[in-house]
């Protein structure tokens, strides 16, 4: 496309012709794309491929911040000339929307609770657990939560807790979910912005089954946290650049989170603590998934593998505070900090905690409209 | 001097009075508010403690260092700018394009043209990334650069269509004219008389496409495919708590480059112009 | 070489193709998003029959159409006050800025290639309770409790959106100004008109539809911002653009905010078609 240029723009058009083969020697010499998908549905069955078939190169759909070497270095020290690109979601319900929106990614990384749909959708494969050489060192339990009718669909990877971050300064002890509702704190409580979780806090504070509710009990629901706006100072998504900022500078006291920002606090000295509510804390596990649509499935096998290896697994505890799949990992945790931000002198604090169950595509229709009419009131 | 020129300079500016309006003030005030939190990273730039917090914990010039050996980070920033360089030129060139073809030309579709080039603005930009995943899924094209860069031309278009309109409005006809009434063919007419007299405004354009696709980050995660910009790349690392000082330290290495970048191309085109016309507009 | 029909090809042609095939295609995808039935993330290749139940659902939300009158009305705040600040700016660059006017000008838009995340994080330290602006209103004994108005509140989102469209909106003001030609003003100089005469008679009117620009220019991306209400504006300060971005991404439902997105595209398109009549019609009237 010839454009008319006068002299003193040649500097401009230069400019920009540099830049476009600049972009274009770098994609090609890092190519950032999978390959066509006619070769994919040929190894859509369990069985994989040949090894030396296989494409050298992985798509891995992830959280911002996950794309870091530190949480893959093992797969990338023994496998220098493989191509790892990334892929954004932000939400479960993001990463599920890529997933079934067409997304090529050969692995993708989500949360406790969604892992019906990905395996009714059949976007997702078997994992041959015998190829997993740090398999053994995750706990039963874990193992579980990737299983969908006995069998191995996802790999559990990082996990946390979440429970009431609170300000031991401005306020009492704190016993129970219902803190957040409590006016006492209106204007310094801040809630996370995700629908399954404020009806799971409510079902807690209720004592209702969150698996069963009924459409009184989530009128009710609805009702109850359009109330709670006005004790709000705002929602959260950002755990790191939203909340712990506010929990810090003190203008949060009470917060529905994750450990990560209770650690962070405490490593930095603030009077902060994590409650053990009676009703029990909540925990969620991460959990990766290699797409039926891959055709780099002995790749993405070894990828996941290596990310459960000490190194790559104890980069997540010491970077974000999260818990790690690997038991080996957790049982050398020697840092005070960590130590009381995962409860792990306290094994009764497991032993009540409540696991984030399946959810139903109703249901989850239905608790992520009912929010987004919360947040519109 | 012009017998015009030499009254202005006796009267001051054509404008209101000089001293009753503190116009200066305003601008100064202004520039001041928007460099308040510059000025606030550029501080804990040097700070030794890594949250975002007072009080300062001691001076220290290592996250600068750790910047330059950062070579993901220094990557993501060379991608930003050649995405951002690429969407701006592609941008501003059509942005032009639909201005002259609107104010010069008379043809049916003209209102649809402008309305096409302004409605880009109108789209949030998430409902655009998931847009554009659509598109590029559909015709099987993977992410990467390439795409952002479309995607950020797109949304460029609009501011550099208006304000290439705003200032090609107020320009004479009469000089293209004349220009073809002494032989030259439209193209050259638009090549010799039209763009010198637009440089500046076109360098506007140009620095608002820009900037536009530089800190871009609601498209670019959508389309972003292994070569991350530095809007996603800084996203992703602002999880890391302790990383934070690194990541202000390139923010703020990028914005002198980018002031150093506009100064030189200024002079390059003032040195040009002085060359060429005794008039100052 | 080329004609005068020939040029116009050339020109009106490539802005075009682009702006249908990398526009209108991707809108158009989504539009169709928002005549499908169910709300799942569905695939653009599963089978699907054109319904309006998420039209049905967003226009019976009562909660949804309110927020939009709400987002209209910051909007048209927010365009209001970035035009009228904006003003005096462009006429400081155009009027006493002379040959430096250029310079002024880059100062204005560089803090833009500043990461806006990080910036925002550099004003919540000022504008937080515990923060800069809190801290100096308290030592100087101006204020007893911290002014939580700053902060997370609908306000605090219209001074935050009000400060950052300031230097773009200046642009098409500045760029009409430009073209005031000094005859104007040194003839009603002439004719006896005193400073602020030749503003209101000359410079105003003349600079007006760069005025009209920057406000439309500023107007029609606010109904739909997400961006500043989610870091800035709390509880209160949540727009609709907010509402589709939570479809989008917290809830996986994108045919319902297709939906949203396109009732927002037509209200917004709507009155800007009407506002422009009613500025036409005055000007031919005046």
């Amino acid at each position: 496309m010839r454009v008319p240029v006068a002299r003193h723009h040649t500097a401009f058009v230069l400019l920009a012709s540099l830049a476009l083969i600049l972009a274009a020697c770098g994609s090609s010499a890092q190519s950032s794309g999978p390959t066509a998908t006619t070769a994919a549905s040929e190894a859509s069955e369990s069985e994989p491929a040949s090894a030396a078939a296989e494409p050298n190169e992985l798509l891995v759909l992830d959280w911002s911040g996950y794309e870091a070497d530190d949480f893959w270095t093992d797969f990338k020290a023994a496998n220098p000339d493989t191509e790892v690109a990334f892929e954004f979601g932000d939400t479960d319900a993001n990463i599920l929307a890529l997933m079934q929106g067409g997304s090529q990614a050969d692995i993708f990384h989500f949360y406790t609770g969604w892992q019906q749909f990905y395996v009714d959708e059949g976007l997702v494969q078997e994992i041959d657990t015998s190829k997993l050489a740090n398999w053994d060192k995750v706990p039963d339990r874990y193992q579980e939560l990737g299983q969908i009718d006995g069998k191995q669909y996802f790999v559990p990877w990082d996990w946390g807790f979440t429970s009431i971050l609170y300000n031991t300064e401005q306020v009492d002890e704190v016993t129970s979910w219902d803190a957040l509702f409590n006016e006492e704190y209106a204007g310094h409580v801040s809630m996370w912005n995700d629908g399954p979780g404020a009806v799971a806090v409510s079902s807690y504070v209720n004592g209702w089954d969150e698996t069963a509710l009924t459409e009184d009990q989530l009128a009710q629901i609805e009702a109850d946290w359009i109330a709670q706006k006005s004790l709000n100072a705002f929602y959260w998504s950002g755990e790191y650049t939203d909340l712990c900022p506010a929990v810090q500078d003190g203008t949060v006291w009470v917060a529905y989170a994750w450990q990560g920002c209770y650690a962070t606090a405490l490593a930095a000295g603030d009077p902060v603590a994590y409650a053990n509510p009676e009703e029990g804390r909540n925990s969620w596990v991460g959990l990766y998934g290699i797409s039926s649509d891959t055709d780099s499935y002995e790749l993405a096998l070894e990828f996941l593998d290596l990310k459960l290896a000490e190194l790559s697994c104890g980069n997540a505890v010491t970077l974000f505070y999260y818990g790690c799949a690997n038991g080996d990992v957790m049982a050398a945790i020697e840092d005070p900090v960590l130590i009381e931000a995962f409860g792990i002198n306290d094994p009764s604090i497991l032993e009540s905690t409540n696991f984030t169950p399946l959810v139903t595509e109703e249901q989850r229709e239905a608790w992520t409209g009912m929010w987004e009419r919360v947040q519109a009131e | 001097m012009t017998p015009q020129a030499a009254r202005l300079g006796r009267r001051g500016s054509l404008g209101v009075g000089r001293t009753r309006v503190p116009l200066g003030p305003f601008y100064g005030a202004m520039l001041a508010l928007l460099y308040l939190p510059i000025a606030i990273l550029f501080v804990f730039s040097f700070n030794a403690g890594t949250a975002l917090s007072f009080p300062i914990e001691g001076l220290t010039l290592d996250w600068y260092g750790e910047v330059l050996a950062n070579g993901a980070m220094l990557d993501a920033a060379r991608n930003s700018l050649v995405v951002g360089v690429g969407s701006a030129t592609l941008a501003t060139a059509l942005g032009s394009m639909v201005a002259v073809a609107v104010l010069r030309f008379r043809f049916r579709g003209r209102s649809l043209l402008l309305a096409l080039a302004g409605l880009p603005l109108i789209v949030p930009f998430v409902v655009m990334g998931v847009a554009f995943f659509l598109l590029f899924v559909a015709v099987d094209v993977p992410r990467s650069l390439f795409t952002v860069g479309i995607g950020h031309s797109i949304i460029a278009v609009p501011y550099a269509t208006l304000i290439v309109l705003a200032r090609l409005s107020g320009l004479d006809p009469a000089l293209e004219d004349a220009a073809m009434d002494l032989g030259a063919t439209y193209p050259s007419t638009l090549r010799r008389v039209v763009l010198p007299l637009m440089g500046q405004t076109l360098l506007s354009a140009w620095l608002t496409c820009f900037i536009v696709s530089f800190d871009e980050i609601a498209l670019a995660i959508f389309l972003v495919g292994g070569d991350p910009t530095f809007p996603v790349f800084l996203y992703g690392q602002l999880r890391f708590a302790q990383r934070l000082p690194v990541l202000i330290a390139m923010a703020v290495l990028l914005m002198v480059g980018t002031v150093a970048l506009t100064l030189i191309a200024m002079r390059l085109r003032q040195a040009r112009w002085a060359e060429r016309s005794p008039y100052r507009l | 070489m080329l004609g005068r029909r020939g040029t116009l090809k050339f020109l009106a042609g490539p802005p075009l193709v682009w702006l249908a095939l990398f526009f209108l295609l991707p809108l158009f995808l989504i539009a169709a998003f928002s005549f499908r039935a169910g709300s799942g993330a569905i695939g653009p290749s599963d089978p699907w029959a054109p319904s309006v139940e998420q039209y049905q659902e967003v226009l019976g939300t009562p909660a949804f159409m309110r927020l939009l009158g709400v987002s209209v009305l910051v909007a048209v705040g927010v365009a209001g006050f970035a035009t009228l600040l904006a003003y005096p700016v462009a006429y400081f660059l155009t009027f006493r800025a002379g040959s430096h006017a250029s310079l002024y000008l880059t100062l204005l838009l560089v803090p833009f290639a500043v990461s806006y995340l990080l910036r925002v994080m550099a004003w919540k330290l000022m504008l937080g309770p515990e923060g800069g602006i809190n801290s100096l209103l308290g030592s100087l004994g101006l204020t007893e409790e911290p002014i939580g108005l700053l902060l997370y509140s609908r306000p605090a989102v219209i001074i935050t959106l009000v400060y950052v469209w300031i230097p773009f909106a200046a642009l098409p003001i500045y760029a009409a100004m430009q073209r005031i030609d000094r005859n104007h003003l040194e003839a009603a100089a002439d004719l006896g008109a005193g400073p602020w005469a030749r503003f209101w008679r000359v410079t105003v009117p003349l600079s007006l539809p760069g005025a009209l620009a920057t406000f439309f220019m500023v107007f029609i991306p606010t109904v739909g911002e997400y961006v500043t209400p989610s870091l800035v504006g709390g509880t209160d300060g949540i727009m609709y653009g907010n509402i589709i971005q939570g479809f989008f991404t917290r809830s996986a439902n994108w045919p319902m905010g297709s939906a949203m997105a396109m009732i927002m595209l037509g209200l917004t398109l709507t009155l800007v078609v009407v506002a422009l009549r009613v500025v036409d019609l005055r000007r031919v009237a005046a």
